[in-house]
């Protein structure tokens, strides 16, 4: 093939920008289309080079779709929600109970009780001390 | 959602709006995972992981940006960051890679060539398929896996993988090659005709 500038080799070695319709991100776009719509070898390794693809793609799609183990997406959902923003609750609880006994002098009882509760949530963020 | 929004909304419905969107990908990102680590216990660690640190960083996630392209890259950046740092995988040098252009010119292949290597191919049994994804480089192989079964545009695949586009587009060329390469030697190895091809064998 005598073309002026391209040669069928140049054709060759660009032709995955073609396949993946990139062409116009080769440098000499142009003069590589006006070649293939003159050049028959050409134009049958395209299409060869189409066809593989083509095949190899649907060939690939088909063997690689495993799906995840059943108890996966349970299991992610389930580890989410426990992190849920990444925030931990911790909740501690005091409670005391002050108990006072007096008796006077008359012999008068005198019974008291206090009763103290507190309660206090925490929150831990994961996010913060991820790293 | 504006950012604004993003930040008064509620833990709760943060964790449902991810739950509902993004773990309907389970199934995509564990088969990718499976291509990526090659075993089953691995992936689906790696699947867990990247649920757990995209959680996480859900709030960086742009609304109406591409949800699956994102997870992807946070499957990825995992998987490069903690999974295949402990292999002896030899990384691409970026020289090797881009020479590619410059390779020797092919030479057009016959036709009957050309016949019989979609022949062979159309005929290999899957586990072969899956075998000769395997083997070929990593680095090949997340990049024809993300083109040829996920449909990302390379462009896409540039920032899943974190690499410019141009070093995306010749790990493509090279892995579909060395792809083509493995299944035309086991069609050979099962007496299939396939044309003693081209000079073979550039770096693995």
């Amino acid at each position: 093939m005598s073309f002026i500038e391209i040669h069928c080799s140049d054709v060759l070695s660009s032709v995955i920008f073609i396949i993946e319709d990139q062409i116009q991100e080769l440098p000499r776009a142009s003069e590589i289309e006006t070649h293939i719509a003159q050049c028959l070898p050409c134009q049958s390794e395209v299409a060869h080079e189409r066809a593989m693809h083509d095949l190899l793609q649907s060939t690939l799609r088909r063997t690689c779709n495993e799906k995840a183990p059943e108890d996966l997406h349970d299991l992610i959902a389930a580890q989410l929600r426990a992190q849920s923003t990444g925030t931990s609750e911790v909740i501690t609880q005091f409670s005391m109970t002050e108990i006072s006994i007096e008796i006077d002098e008359f012999g008068n009882v005198e019974h008291r009780e206090i009763q103290i509760e507190q309660t206090r949530i925490q929150h831990f963020n994961d996010l913060d001390s991820d790293k | 959602m504006t950012s604004k929004d993003l930040l008064l909304e509620s833990a709760a419905d943060r964790n449902v709006r991810f739950e509902r969107d993004a773990l309907a990908f389970t199934d995509q990102l564990y088969a990718a995972a499976l291509r990526y680590t090659k075993n089953p216990e691995d992936a689906r660690d790696l699947v867990q992981d990247t649920y757990l640190k995209a959680f996480t960083s859900f709030h960086q996630f742009e609304e109406g940006t591409n949800l699956r392209a994102w997870l992807y890259r946070v499957l990825t950046t995992t998987f490069i960051n903690s999974y295949r740092k402990g292999q002896r995988q030899p990384q691409i040098s970026q020289g090797e890679l881009e020479d590619w252009q410059l390779e020797k010119a092919q030479s057009h292949t016959s036709d009957l060539g050309k016949s019989a290597e979609v022949e062979a191919l159309e005929k290999l049994p899957d586990s072969d398929i899956k075998r000769a994804l395997q083997e070929i480089h990593e680095d090949f192989r997340m990049v024809v896996y993300l083109a040829d079964v996920e449909g990302f545009s390379y462009k896409e695949i540039a920032e899943i993988v974190g690499a410019p586009a141009g070093t995306v587009m010749s790990r493509l060329h090279r892995g579909r090659k060395q792809l083509r390469e493995k299944l035309a030697d086991y069609a050979r190895e099962l007496g299939y005709q396939v044309s003693p091809d081209k000079e073979k064998g550039e770096n693995k």
